[in-house]
């Protein structure tokens, strides 16, 4: 099947830069992707389904008297359909209105180095290969209780590239390779089925552990089962990586985007050099993680990647950019450009949001949590208030601590607050981070949640 | 188009021994705009053509797209995706079979009043600027206001190896909107949201300026708003908050795969699971609605589905293989983003149906309770555990609606809070969304106001 080489895709954008600048436009940038993927699917106890997807396409920004437009295509075979792409980027930048704020398209800067971004094993990886590898999550699943039934998951290998050229002389290429299993799963005694439990591994190598995925999605399950009611009180909370991920992601993480800055939408504006969380809490947004799903030599724009200190202990430090809304401060981008494929312009994105591990094992943490919660996973977190950090949410698998050992499952519990509140009432963190989409944390220990049970 | 499916769809049956084939194909064109206080980010058109080929080889799927439309191609994917059939295969235990369905042969074709296609992108960029314009001038403490507007239009196509060919023509108009409030340390924020089917006339009805102060009156109400009590209280649900709830804490449990996979509907047809008043559909053929469309994605007709009839389950939404499993009819709500993913089974719009009450009988009984006017967002599990977050809503004090309440959500187990409501108005209101499953699918939900005995208020409070 015709797949685009390295060199294509550079040299696709950059001759659609020099057309776009041809053509009338002050600046261009063009962003070529492509993306190759295989997965298998796991349905209701079996694997059911393969699928091979091939994903391919070009974005063009043109900036004309400070406007910008942008168009883009998957039709890239075609000469005519590429000339017409350009063309719509520069008509919609003329029917839309100047802003005085654009400062231009980034500069070339020199990229760094990134390690463990790309196996080439996994790139070569074939559907019955991940059969095999949902075969044994499958099958280690099965095998560690009766009553567990594997719902939902699968494999999946995939191998995305993609190439940024723009008229101020960038022109980069980049590609990764990322594989991934899952499992979800719910227990089932006769009496009562559990919330969904889930586990999986994602790695940029040929490094992950079917078995260990399959055992733990169904010890969770099993552990879900025979849940109580708990009272309404303040309590110590552990979050896991999972809750954690979810209470952030639409919050906080959001909160330190020089975007929502900017545009008063954030709590933390104005408090760059201020204690807004526990001295035990220390951050880094980090583009060049060794291994991280988001490890890139460069953003979306084509700009370096880099690691950003976001929290010292406590103490806020830095937001995060891209080229706009650095240069609207008159500072540089901090390599903070995401784009949704070929399909959007660039926006501000965290890379790999590293939460800081500690010395405590989770059973010390456990241990310190006495008489507490530990929370896996939260439903409803996208309906926090982003502009405040409130979050109303239920907690679900999540189990009681009692005398500092897990005692039994919780049902029908929920759990609110502010997330700056919980971020200032961290007592301690665990020494077992791991990597959950742009979140890189352990778990952490909270003081006084509210909790609303029975 | 119809030649070069129908090529590849034979190749499929008689060079690589499918059982069943299907070939989508889509020609579709998008305008996006993203626009923050008044300044257009981007204006933004694309081209999206492609093709998904899906099989079943030896009871197993197979499924392969790329982003091309000539034969040769897609001839290569089909080949690619028996390849991938066949090795998913191997360890199946129960081989997948679907459900009969006529065969269609059909043409779509959409004459919309304002075709968005032939609308000029500087019309639209006014359309937000005067909304955006609304909402900033609604008062100075209104400190942001986001707008992302998106319109779809083309066709797409659909053959399968059992005789149906549809082409059908797309037409979607979106338009979300948020505003952020700001006074002293008090932040706020709200959000709304346009969509229809029909054309870009829907802006005639809800035009920038009564969308704008929608948004904008709501941020700045906000500010005054203190936390709910947690704990259990009765509550009022208005329309666009019984959507909310009928679409996530019931709807995705009725969704055939999940039901299969143990949700609390499983086993539950025929039998009582909420208080009479109750009746819920899914209706995929109502004009205009964000959730409507003629075909799904297996070529099976749209329809009205009945879910729940007087506190009864009457049915669940099923694609082919879902409606074989469990002998039922295909209710058509098997539906695919676009050519890069596969079908699922999706609601449409989700409805509660009216009944005879007032507002004011519903609030009238309550000493005190809240009320719950307008959703943020909403979660269920296959337990029937849900949380649905609302931006708006009231105390309810000795049967009048009280001081306003900031960032409450509603939680609960869905079948017992359905045997709670104990009375159900007759005024009735539809909301467009984007629901995720895995995929976005464009849906509306919506419903009367209900009161419901008690449900779990969680707040900051």
């Amino acid at each position: 099947m015709a797949v685009l080489k390295p060199e294509e895709m550079l040299s696709l954008a950059e001759d659609v830069v020099s057309s776009a600048v041809k053509k009338g436009a002050d600046e261009a940038e063009a962003y070529t992707y492509q993306g190759l993927t295989t997965t298998v699917g796991i349905e209701r106890g079996q694997v059911a389904r393969s699928s091979r997807i091939i994903d391919c396409g070009l974005g063009v920004r043109a900036i004309v008297n400070k406007a910008v437009g942008f168009s883009y295509t998957n039709v890239l075979e075609d000469k005519v359909a590429v000339e017409e792409t350009i063309l719509r980027a520069i008509s919609s930048a003329r029917a839309s209105k100047p802003d005085e704020n654009w400062l231009g398209l980034p500069p070339k800067k020199p990229l760094g180095s990134v390690e463990d971004t790309y196996d080439s094993k996994i790139v070569e990886l074939h559907a019955e290969d991940l059969v095999k590898v949902a075969s044994v999550m499958l099958e280690a699943a099965e095998q560690t209780d009766k009553r567990v039934l594997p719902i939902d998951g699968g494999a999946g290998a995939s191998y995305p590239s993609n190439a940024v050229a723009n008229s101020n002389g960038i022109s980069v290429f980049d590609h990764g390779t990322i594989i991934e299993c899952s499992l979800a799963t719910v227990a089932n005694d006769g009496k009562n089925v559990t919330p969904v439990c889930f586990e999986f591994n994602a790695e940029r190598r040929y490094d992950i552990d079917p078995e260990w995925v399959g055992k733990e999605a169904a010890k969770l399950a099993v552990s879900a089962l025979k849940a109580k009611k708990v009272e309404t009180k303040g309590s110590k909370v552990i979050f896991t990586q999972f809750a954690l991920q979810q209470l952030l992601y639409y919050t906080f993480i959001n909160a330190v985007k020089a975007d929502y800055v900017q545009r008063n939408q954030s709590a933390l504006k104005g408090k760059i050099g201020q204690r807004i969380a526990s001295e035990a809490v220390t951050i880094y947004d980090d583009g060049l993680l060794k291994g991280g799903i988001h490890t890139g030599k460069f953003d979306a724009e084509g700009v370096p990647q880099q690691k950003t200190l976001i929290m010292e202990k406590g103490i806020l430090r830095n937001y995060i950019y891209d080229n706009y809304t650095a240069k609207k401060e008159g500072l540089e981008s901090t390599g903070n450009a995401a784009r949704a494929g070929y399909l959007s312009t660039p926006a501000v994105e965290a890379t790999n949001f590293h939460i800081m591990p500690g010395s405590r094992s989770p059973e010390k943490l456990v241990n310190e949590a006495e008489d507490g919660l530990i929370v896996y996973f939260v439903q409803g977190a996208h309906s926090s208030n982003l502009a405040s950090g409130d979050f109303s949410v239920v907690a679900a698998p999540s189990w009681k601590i009692e005398k500092g050992e897990v005692t039994h499952a919780t049902k029908g519990m929920m759990v609110t607050g502010n997330i700056y509140q919980v971020l200032a009432n961290v007592s301690a963190v665990a020494d077992n981070e791991r990597k959950i989409g742009q979140l890189v944390a352990p778990w952490v220990l909270v003081e006084n949640v509210k909790v609303i049970g029975k | 188009m119809k030649d070069i499916l129908g090529k590849v769809v034979n190749f499929a049956t008689q060079k690589r021994e499918a059982e069943y084939v299907e070939a989508r194909a889509q020609r579709l064109f998008k305008t996006m705009l993203t626009v923050k206080e008044g300044r257009v980010e981007a204006a933004k058109q694309g081209i999206e053509n492609g093709a998904a080929l899906r099989v079943l080889v030896k009871g197993a799927w197979g499924f392969a797209s790329v982003g091309a439309l000539g034969a040769e191609t897609l001839t290569e994917a089909v080949s690619d995706a028996c390849k991938m059939a066949k090795a998913a295969s191997s360890r199946l235990k129960a081989p997948i079979k679907l459900v009969e369905a006529k065969a269609v042969q059909d043409k779509v074709v959409l004459k919309p009043r304002k075709d968005p296609s032939k609308v000029p992108v500087e019309d639209k960029i006014n359309t937000t600027s005067s909304l955006s314009n609304t909402v900033l001038g609604y008062d100075n403490r209104v400190k942001s206001c986001t707008i992302d507007y998106l319109d779809v239009t083309g066709t797409t196509f659909f053959m399968n190896n059992e005789g149906t060919y549809i082409e059908q023509d797309n037409l979607y108009v979106w338009l979300g909107v948020s505003a952020t409030a700001l006074q002293a340390d008090v932040l706020t924020s709200s959000r709304d949201a346009v969509g229809s089917t029909a054309g870009y006339e829907v802006f005639d009805v809800e035009t920038p300026e009564i969308v704008g102060e929608r948004v904008a009156k709501r941020a700045v109400d906000q500010l005054r708003a203190k936390p709910p009590k947690g704990g259990t209280f009765p509550a009022v649900l208005a329309p666009n908050v019984v959507g909310t709830f009928v679409h996530e804490a019931f709807g995705h449990l009725a969704e055939a795969d999940f039901t299969l996979s143990g949700s609390i509907l499983a086993g539950k047809l025929g039998k009582r699971i909420a208080s009479n008043l109750v009746t819920f559909y899914d209706d995929g053929t109502i004009d205009g609605a964000f959730g409507s469309f003629k075909y799904d994605d297996e070529g099976v007709p749209s329809q009205r589905t009945l879910l729940v009839k007087d506190g009864v389950v009457t049915g669940l939404m099923h694609n082919r293989e879902t409606a074989h499993k469990l002998a039922a009819k295909p209710t058509g709500n098997a539906r695919a983003k676009d050519f890069r993913v596969e079908p699922l089974i999706r609601m449409r719009n989700t409805i509660m149906e009216p009944k005879d009450r007032s507002f004011e009988e519903l609030v009238e009984g309550v000493k005190f309770g809240y009320y719950f006017k307008r959703f943020r967002g909403g979660e269920a599990n296959l337990d029937g555990t849900f949380q649905v977050g609302t931006q708006e809503a009231y105390e309810i004090v000795q049967g009048e609606i009280g001081e306003p309440v900031r960032n409450a959500s509603v939680s609960g187990n869905t079948l017992e809070t359905l045997l709670k409501v104990d009375a159900v108005g007759k005024d009735f209101e539809l909301w467009p969304g984007i629901c995720g499953k895995g995929q976005s699918a464009f849906v509306c939900d919506g419903g009367p106001h209900i009161r419901v005995k008690e449900v779990l208020v969680g707040g900051s409070a």
